[in-house]
């Protein structure tokens, strides 16, 4: 080596041969005769010029095929990255942009907040597990440990056809009843069913449907539905225009809430502000939904500060983990009933989880609301809107009105197409249904990572399950539950009353000046 | 002799995915930080360290009237004349004719001489090893050398960095900015600063607002540095006395305080 040591020996300058001369000579002499004596010779460095930086070795791990990630915002109420485990293969930006058309639709510079709706695809995208639901399971570890709160579960549609599948059943298997009882077993004071919150929308969204085709409530057609969080933020930020087609009614999960907190806890002589309200669903928007601001009618209906409709959800996979840590033996344990006053469900209900369900189920109770007769057979199998093509249509005769058209999208990406058409003023249905996830419910972003990336295999096994649960049901439309009946003459009186719209309705808010959109990507 | 590369960041486009930061971490074998997961933003570690070659800053600014976010990803700017490898007598830190400024930790001898020498604050010393080495980007010398682009860039979705020789990559930053004078400000920030820096940068909002130094001298530093460092080992020696004291002082600190507090020395808010 060629490297100039003060004239002596050519050798290059290491730490450890820096460090022995620094001992031998003594520091300061060492360091004087580094610096001032090598730099008098023709000005070079003690390390010489000869070593060649190209031999510096990248010990690291870059996969070949890399690609960028969708940002994730460290106050993302819904999800959260693991770096550690991400390996940059892009398929949550994938997901993001082509299967959701979030990432990529709007301008840059970024205003003041990261575009997100929440709706959790890239965690069911990601194959490394980088990117999972915010882990929410200890609040509910600690609110089931505090003997002073009363703890109160719903479950949503959709999670008993997946539960399951965390614990090795196949997908699609029927866990309602072991649902129940590990939910029971885990501690909570009642369990309670979203399906009866469920039927209840389809009183108060059909309802209101009607009304607007009437001319009695001065909205536009056609309406949307409304139990989408992630849709209903993906409205709020890239049409707010269209807004007023959404239906004031809540989702079934905030409908829940609010009733749990004023209904539930009147009828059962419960402090409301001892109530937990947990609730179990299948989405990671849900935990978005629950946050925002205007979600705590409980606490405008006593005059009670600080009360929130919903505490806490779980995504499915939440409460997977929940059962498993407490070491409960999921496929073995008994079937077991939800608690009575809100877990009254029926078939109509029951398919508000798969793409179509909300449609078939409102056209079913709409009938109903406005001939006061039974639909006939064809609204009990409304085939052209089930099963996963991108954007559905059908319309049905109903004696009074004429022909009621609708249509059904899912995946936003489709949603975005129906969308156009509306905003451009072509469109000729009345209602139309959205799900922010594709397949619905079922395949939301909190569902169990059966396959990765989600396969339609996967999504048609549970969609069956659904529909075979509607099937063998004895009540198969919402006006038919017994318990909404029952809360409609002792608490709400009617569909739209003005307790319903004060606890079972609520406003949206355009996101407008959050982002500069963009209706087409561009490259 | 190879042209000289450069790297533009165009600030406006950064939407804050951290691609870029995964890819640094991974190219250069780089130790995820275990505690907290590896979650950058979830645990506020988005402070250049010697495992952090480059990270991505979070910054709330005003913009006609509202509070805007504007995300600048830092690392080292790798001057055209680096202060650092002037003020390094052991020539641990080389500039190659491709661009890149590049450190040899064998040839190192821990001195910290180029941590006072840069003039942005890039390097990270590792205050908590027995051979401790002074860390910063590498610019990915051996895919630059070949042509490539750096990790970092080739994974950025919004093509908020962009790599090519560095005259072109100045006059791209000067057609951005000539193409939107309504979104830009007129500056292209390593340009000049330090004497030219490969890695330079465009922006909406100005770039003192960012963070960004604004006193960096437009001359290229080393020609002094070295010059005044060289005859006053005095200084050197009392320098790396004082920075020894306040790693033992801080080291104390840390264990009553928490281990972040090991970079403080070094790093400014
Ligand atoms: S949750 Fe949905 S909207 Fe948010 S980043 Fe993931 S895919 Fe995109
Ligand atoms: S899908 Fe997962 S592993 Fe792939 S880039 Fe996104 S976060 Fe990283
Ligand atoms: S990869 Fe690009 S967009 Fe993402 S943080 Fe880095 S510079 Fe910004």
């Amino acid at each position: 080596m060629k490297d100039s040591l003060c004239g002596t020996d050519k050798k290059e300058m290491t730490r450890r041969t820096f460090l022995k001369m620094a001992a031998g000579s003594g520091l300061l002499v060492g360091l004087a005769g580094a610096l001032s004596g090598c730099a008098g010779q023709g000005g070079e460095h003690a390390g010489g010029e000869g070593w060649l930086p190209y031999q510096y070795n990248v010990a690291g791990n870059l996969p070949a095929q890399v690609r960028g990630r969708i940002p994730i915002d460290a106050d993302n109420p819904s999800i959260v990255r693991d770096d550690q485990k991400c390996i940059l293969c892009g398929q949550c930006l994938e997901t993001c942009q082509n299967i959701q058309s979030v990432h990529g639709y709007y301008d840059l510079p970024v205003i003041d907040e990261t575009i997100c709706v929440h709706c959790g695809q890239c965690s069911m995208a990601c194959p490394s597990g980088a990117i999972s639901e915010r882990d929410d399971t200890q609040k509910v570890f600690d609110a089931l440990a505090d003997k002073s709160k009363y703890v109160l579960v719903q479950t949503a549609p959709a999670t008993r056809v997946a539960l399951g599948e965390e614990f090795g059943l196949p997908p699609g298997t029927w866990v309602e009843g072991r649902q129940v009882a590990a939910l029971k077993k885990l501690g909570f004071d009642a369990v309670l069913d979203t399906n009866f919150t469920a039927d209840l929308t389809i009183m108060e969204e059909g309802t209101e449907l009607i009304k607007r085709i009437k001319g009695e409530v001065k909205k536009p057609l056609p309406q949307f539905t409304s139990c989408s969080p992630g849709w209903i933020k993906f409205c709020e930020y890239f049409y707010p225009e269209l807004l007023p087609n959404m239906s004031s009614c809540k989702s079934p999960q905030q409908m829940f809430g609010a009733l749990a907190k004023t209904y539930y806890a009147k009828v059962k002589g419960i402090d409301p502000a001892s109530i937990v309200s947990v609730s179990v669903m299948p989405c990671t928007a849900k935990k978005f939904e629950a946050q925002r601001p205007e979600m705590n009618d409980s606490a405008e209906y006593w005059k009670r500060e600080g009360l929130r409709d919903v505490d806490v959800v779980l995504t499915t996979r939440e409460l997977a983990r929940m059962i498993k840590q407490k070491k409960i033996d999921f496929a073995a344990l008994p079937e077991e009933k939800y608690d009575s006053l809100m877990g009254e469900e029926t078939g109509a209900a029951i398919i508000f989880g798969a793409t179509g369900g909300v449609m078939e189920a409102a056209a079913r109770s709409a009938y109903f609301l406005i001939t006061g007769n039974q639909p006939p057979p064809l609204f009990l199998n409304l085939t052209p809107v089930r099963g996963l093509t991108g954007v559905k249509e059908a319309a049905a005769e109903i004696p009074g009105v004429g022909t009621l058209r609708v249509a059904v999208c899912h995946g936003l990406a489709n949603g975005r197409k129906v969308l156009d058409i509306v905003r451009a003023g072509n469109a000729p249905w009345h209602f139309i249904e959205f799900m922010a996830c594709p397949g619905g419910c079922i395949a939301g972003g909190g569902q169990p990572r059966t396959a990765v990336p989600p396969t339609d295999a996967v999504r048609e096994q549970r969609i069956a399950a659904i529909y075979k649960a509607d099937a063998s049901r004895p009540k198969r439309m919402s006006h038919d539950n017994a318990e909404v009946a029952a809360l409609y003459k002792d608490f709400l009186q009617h569909p739209m009353s003005e307790l319903s719209e004060e606890l079972l309705h609520t406003e949206y808010h355009s996101r407008a000046e959050k982002l500069k959109r963009l209706f087409a990507l561009v490259g | 002799m190879a042209s000289a590369k450069g790297v533009l960041v165009d600030i406006t486009r950064c939407i804050d995915c951290e691609s870029c930061v995964v890819a640094c971490r991974l190219y250069n074998g780089l130790d995820a930080d275990t505690k907290g997961g590896a979650k950058p933003r979830q645990t506020g570690k988005n402070e250049l360290a010697p495992n952090r070659w480059t990270v991505v800053r979070d910054n709330h600014v005003q913009k006609d009237g509202k509070t805007v976010r504007r995300f600048v990803k830092q690392q080292c700017f790798h001057c055209v004349e680096p202060a650092c490898a002037s003020a390094c007598f052991a020539r641990a830190i080389q500039k190659t004719p491709e661009g890149p400024v590049v450190y040899n930790e064998k040839l190192c001898v821990g001195c910290r001489y180029c941590m006072i020498a840069c003039p942005f604050g890039i390097l990270r010393f590792e205050w908590d090893k027995p051979f401790p080495r002074v860390l910063k980007c590498q610019m990915c010398l051996s895919r630059v050398a070949d042509n490539q682009m750096p990790a970092c860039a080739s994974v950025c979705p919004t093509r908020a960095i962009v790599f090519g020789e560095r005259e072109q990559i100045v006059q791209e930053a000067n057609k951005r900015i000539a193409a939107k004078p309504g979104l830009y400000i007129n500056q292209v920030y390593g340009a000049k600063e330090a004497g030219g820096t490969s890695w330079l940068y465009i922006s909406d909002v100005p770039f003192e607002q960012l963070g960004f130094k604004t006193n960096v001298p437009e001359k290229p530093i080393p020609e002094y540095t070295w010059q005044v460092l060289k005859w006053t080992p005095g200084i050197f020696i009392g320098w790396g006395a004082l920075l020894t004291g306040m790693y033992w002082y801080n080291k104390r600190r840390a264990t009553v305080h928490n281990e972040e507090e090991l970079y403080a020395p070094v790093d400014k808010k």
